[in-house]
């Protein structure tokens, strides 16, 4: 795999070591006031940026941290975190 | 045939014989040869056959850049022979003909060109409908390279290695050694990738001057030298890069030699800056029979006499385009071979010296003059020449014509890199504009041609990665930099021309059997990007790639455009470069999983050992598989079950007690002292992710057990969904750290009491109890009181140092109770017969909670927790048109079916999840999902099994447990 992630803890290693956890979408909802369409868009629905997103991810072979990074969907390298934040 | 010795430049060793075996004849070659020069020195002329129209073919220019010296080798088809290095004892055949290679009885495809013209395949076959399966036989039958036997297996050793390096250089000629010296220098790690099995690339043949005297190939050993003795320069020879990605990443596939322990290895190399000095192939001169054998490309020719001393023919004509093949005519004249004229394409622009020295020679030069024509039916035996025009024409009596329209370099690996390559009209040559970063090119490829100039820009190149890897070298690259602009630039390379010759078979790519009249019915069609007359005319979709095709067809389509807004474009390239064994790919086949602490015990107790998922475990304890009496013996007296691999986790801290009512959907505050609590996990749709037990050791300090399957996932699964949260608590996976022993059955008590130190009666340490004690005052054991298999019985975690203690201490314990090992087999009858799941064989992806009817385990009223799945099991409870979970009995208590088979009417309505006989009941039972308006009690069902054929098989929906449905004997 061409991707490197890099890890908060233990740097930047081979894309294998991790797990992709999805992407950023804020804290679990409150169950109440949730309906059917709100609790599936969180769960289910993505926006499938063609750019730079942040994302989830764990580093699986590693010291098992959940963290969040970003990365160009369109060139599937990671990059630095934009400018503006979307 | 008669060897040259005494050159050089000779990378063979006449005093070594190697015999081998072509088409059932035995031949002798020599050491250093590879089949496909062996086979020339022995006088064979047709290697193979190619594929559409059975024509010979042979040696054209000995890298591998068509498929035609693809042989079948020692039981492997496609095996490039001139890229393969000659063994005692192989055995050879050639491919794609019935009969021999001169006689193939299929060679009167050639005549049935008119027959099929480009893209036949996709607009004649399938009109009419009906002749399709007719058609598709005969042509799969006539398709195709080379054929495996079905029962072929790969042997050998297959490694990989991903080694992480500074700068990688691809290609191992003048250039990319400069590159990696000067990279070297500034004390950085270099890995230097080179295809062919020694370093030195272009220069490695040539005898013309590189400086003050000194030979081309000297200045190659030179730099060969210096890099292999540079500690900091990891060279791989015999390596072609077949690969390259983004970040970075290289990939090669590596031959071993007779010392390696592979035979071939995966390279993945990831670096951080990248020199691409792949340097030039040739660029095939296109005219009528261009591939009949004998025809061959200049370097074939020039490495045929100078590596391996082979004189190509007797008598030789030179069709070139490009200075090296007049040094080559040169060169090769001095070492034998008669040179009857050298045509040129070119009208100007050659370099006096060499002109000269042809005049010298009194060897004819015909400037832009070309090969139109070789004739012969099977092998070459006289050329006809034109001017470029087509004016004037003359014929020549030879058996070596050595043809070649100019250079053209290797991109491949910038093109993968997506590299942007524009046409540039001086060089003739796709040019990158725009590299990817931190990749550079350097030498050959970039139209250089002067000696120093090409090891000038691999100096340069190497210092721009240097710099790349933070390297100080500002001054040097400045330095470097005027030294190139300084020395000559790119030369001009020569033109396209279009052979004045109405021709039906002139080659543009020899894999596919693709000709210019079938560029020119695509042309017609109204194709006009290459990208996608290559798709529909075949041309370089062969295992060559690009090598033979690459660079004619965009230019051949530009041409024709006659636009001259019309820039050619290069087609894309992809992975595999280089055709590679998906035995290198897939590498070594280890058999990695994992052993219990008792593996050894339960094998030598007789246990049969299977791969279940990621463990080796005892699955049957005995050759009865239906595992009678293991299972009995449960019911009557006394077993033990090794489980240990049950996930096994300990989770504390002040916020453990919200992580665990977060995934778990019971209410975890409420663990009673001295109690398991059984719960599940959901994933966020309420379906079931994992079931397990729980138990509170002490303040916010908590044990609990998942799933085998689940154990790698539990902690990941725990941190992600409390990720937002901050919490404080810690997770610690205990699976390999304790062992698990399930002693159940009717006298399971007596076996125990017999070292424990403490009260285990009913009333002491009663059902869903948990209790921590001491056997034979050294074993600390967790013990719980659980009931999967339906009978008295205690689980027991020890520290898997004492898993081979206790596994021998509870054998000798339970000897007069009749204790007796079981395996998973016999747990998964006992459990089934309880009516308890399994996670995975009673459920799928879509179950939920509810479906198997454990939707009590949910506690609804903790909506501060945000319960994972809580929300779907609120919305599914009540849901219609799900799959229900259902006991059934067989109405003929002897048949039972195979697990998965299907429950029918007129549709699929669900299916088996387990279903075996039980002589616990004397009945065949199962467990089925099926959809809910079969689910009542009662109700007939039918099931379908392939091996019953049009019978089904009728059962009947019962309650469960099956087994005991009170659970007195859990609570015995």
């Amino acid at each position: 795999m061409a991707l490197t992630i890099t890890c908060p803890i233990c740097g930047k290693r081979n894309g294998y070591e991790f797990r992709y956890g999805g992407v950023e979408k804020g804290p679990r909802p409150n169950e109440e006031g949730l309906t059917h369409t709100s609790w599936c868009d969180y769960v289910h629905m993505n926006e499938c940026v063609a750019g730079i997103q942040q994302e989830w991810w764990f580093h699986r072979d590693g010291c098992g941290v959940w963290f969040t990074t970003y990365r160009d969907t369109t060139t599937n390298l990671e990059v630095e975190k934009p400018e503006v934040d979307r | 045939m008669n060897r040259l010795s005494q050159l050089p430049t000779l990378r063979i060793n006449p005093a070594e014989k190697i015999s081998f075996s072509c088409n059932g004849k035995i031949y002798q070659g020599i050491g250093g040869d590879t089949i496909a020069t062996a086979l020339y020195a022995n006088g064979v002329r047709i290697f193979s056959r190619s594929m559409k129209y059975h024509r010979p073919r042979g040696l054209y220019s000995l890298d591998g850049e068509s498929s035609n010296t693809f042989m079948h080798i020692d039981g492997i088809p496609n095996v490039c022979a001139e890229k393969t290095a000659l063994k005692e004892g192989l055995a050879v055949k050639a491919q794609n003909i019935k009969g021999s290679p001169e006689n193939d009885l299929l060679s009167f495809m050639d005549k049935l060109h008119w027959a099929m013209p480009a893209g036949f395949y996709y607009r004649s076959m399938h009109k009419p409908a009906i002749i399709w399966p007719f058609a598709m036989k005969q042509v799969r039958k006539m398709a195709g390279l080379g054929k495996i036997s079905p029962s072929f297996i790969m042997h050998g050793k297959y490694d990989e290695i991903y080694p992480q390096t500074d700068v990688c250089i691809i290609g191992g000629g003048p250039a990319g050694m400069s590159a990696a010296l000067a990279a070297a220098k500034h004390g950085l790690r270099v890995i230097l990738i080179e295809a062919r099995p020694w370093l030195g690339g272009g220069y490695d043949y040539r005898a013309s001057e590189y400086d003050s005297g000194m030979p081309l190939h000297q200045r190659a050993r030179d730099l060969a030298k210096k890099t292999e003795e540079t500690p900091n320069i990891r060279v791989f020879t015999s390596a072609a890069m077949v690969g390259a990605y983004n970040n970075n990443l290289i990939t090669a596939f590596q031959v071993g030699s007779e010392n390696d322990h592979y035979n071939e290895r995966y390279i993945e190399v990831r670096a951080k800056s990248v020199v691409v000095a792949t340097g030039c192939i040739e660029r095939p001169l296109l005219f009528e029979n261009n591939e009949r054998p004998g025809v061959m490309q200049i370097g074939c020719a020039h490495r045929l006499a100078r590596t391996y001393g082979l004189l190509p023919g007797t008598k030789a004509v030179f069709s070139i385009g490009h200075d090296l093949g007049i040094e080559t005519a040169i060169d090769i004249h001095d070492l034998g071979l008669k040179i009857l004229c050298v045509a040129d394409i070119r009208e100007d622009g050659q370099n006096p010296k060499l002109v000269a020295a042809l005049k010298e020679r009194s060897i004819p030069f015909l400037r832009g003059w070309l090969a139109i024509k070789a004739h012969g039916r099977k092998i070459l035996k006289k050329v006809t020449l034109s001017t470029n025009q087509g004016t004037h024409h003359r014929e020549y009596n030879c058996d070596i014509l050595v043809a070649s329209a100019g250079m053209t370099p290797i991109t491949g690996p910038l093109i993968m890199a997506k590299a942007e390559l524009t046409y540039d009209n001086h060089t003739g040559f796709f040019l990158p504009t725009k590299l990817p970063a931190k990749m550079h090119a350097a030498g050959r490829l970039l139209g250089l041609n002067h000696p120093l100039t090409i090891d000038a820009s691999g100096r340069h190149a190497g210092l721009l990665a240097a710099a790349d890897c933070a390297a100080d070298v500002q001054g040097e690259l400045k330095q470097a930099h005027e030294i190139l602009d300084q020395l000559p630039g790119p030369e001009r390379g020569a033109r396209f021309v279009i052979p004045p010759v109405k021709n039906q078979k002139c080659f543009i790519c020899f894999d596919e059997d693709t000709t210019i009249k079938n560029i020119d019915q695509a042309l017609q069609m109204g194709f006009d990007v290459p990208e996608l007359i290559k798709r529909f005319t075949a041309a370089g979709t062969g295992p060559g790639q690009w090598g033979i095709p690459g660079h004619n067809l965009p230019l051949y389509v530009a041409q024709c455009h006659g636009d001259v807004d019309v820039s050619p474009k290069p087609t894309m390239l992809r992975s595999p470069l280089v055709p590679t064994f998906i035995a290198t790919y897939a590498g070594a086949n280890h058999d990695m999983y994992k052993r219990t602490p008792v593996h050894d015990s339960q094998k030598k107790a007789g246990g049969i050992m299977q791969r279940i998922g990621i463990w080796r475990r005892a699955r049957y304890f005995s050759e009865d598989f239906s595992c009678r009496d293991e299972i009995l013996n449960v019911r009557k007296n006394v077993g033990m079950f090794d489980a240990s691999t049950l996930g096994k986790f300990r989770i504390w801290g002040p916020d453990a007690l919200k992580a665990l009512q977060r995934v778990y959907v019971g209410d975890m505050s409420r663990i009673p002292p001295g109690k398991v609590k059984y719960s599940a996990m959901c994933n966020d749709d309420g379906c079931l992710a994992d079931d397990g037990v729980v138990v509170k050791r002490g303040e916010d300090d908590y044990y609990f057990t998942t799933s085998t399957s689940r154990a790698e996932n539990t902690v990941e699964w725990f941190r992600y969904h409390t990720r937002y949260d901050g919490w404080d608590f810690h997770m610690v996976n205990l699976t390999d750290a304790f062992g698990v022993i399930n002693l159940a059955g009717p006298n399971a008590r007596k076996v125990l009491e017999k070292t424990a130190d403490t009260d285990l009666s009913n009333e002491a340490f009663p059902f869903v109890g948990y209790r921590e004690f001491t056997l034979s005052e050294t074993i600390p054991v967790r013990a719980m009181r659980l009931g999967f298999v339906g009978e008295l019985s205690y689980e027991l975690h020890v520290p898997s140092s004492y898993m081979r203690v206790l596994w021998d201490l509870l054998n000798k314990s339970g000897e007069e109770w009749g204790i007796r090992n079981f395996g998973m087999e016999a747990q998964n009858v006992l459990r089934m017969e309880k009516g308890h799941i399994i996670i995975g064989s009673e459920s799928e992806q879509r179950t939920t909670l509810h479906d198997v009817g454990l939707g009590f385990l949910w506690y609804r009223k903790k909506p501060e927790a945000k319960t994972v799945g809580s929300f779907a099991l609120k919305d599914t409870e009540q849901q219609k048109g799900r799959l229900k979970l259902v006991g059934f009995k067989m109405d003929d208590s002897s048949r039972t079916p195979e697990d998965g088979s299907i429950i029918v009417d007129s549709e699929i309505r669900g299916f088996v999840c387990t279903a075996r006989h039980s002589f616990t009941l004397g009945e065949s039972i199962g467990l089925a999902l099926v959809e809910s308006h079969l689910a009542k009690e009662g109700t007939q069902l039918e099931i379908f099994e392939a091996s019953a054929g049009d019978k089904r098989l009728n059962a009947t929906v019962v309650p469960t447990p099956f087994y005991d449905p009170e659970g007195n004997r859990l609570r015995m």
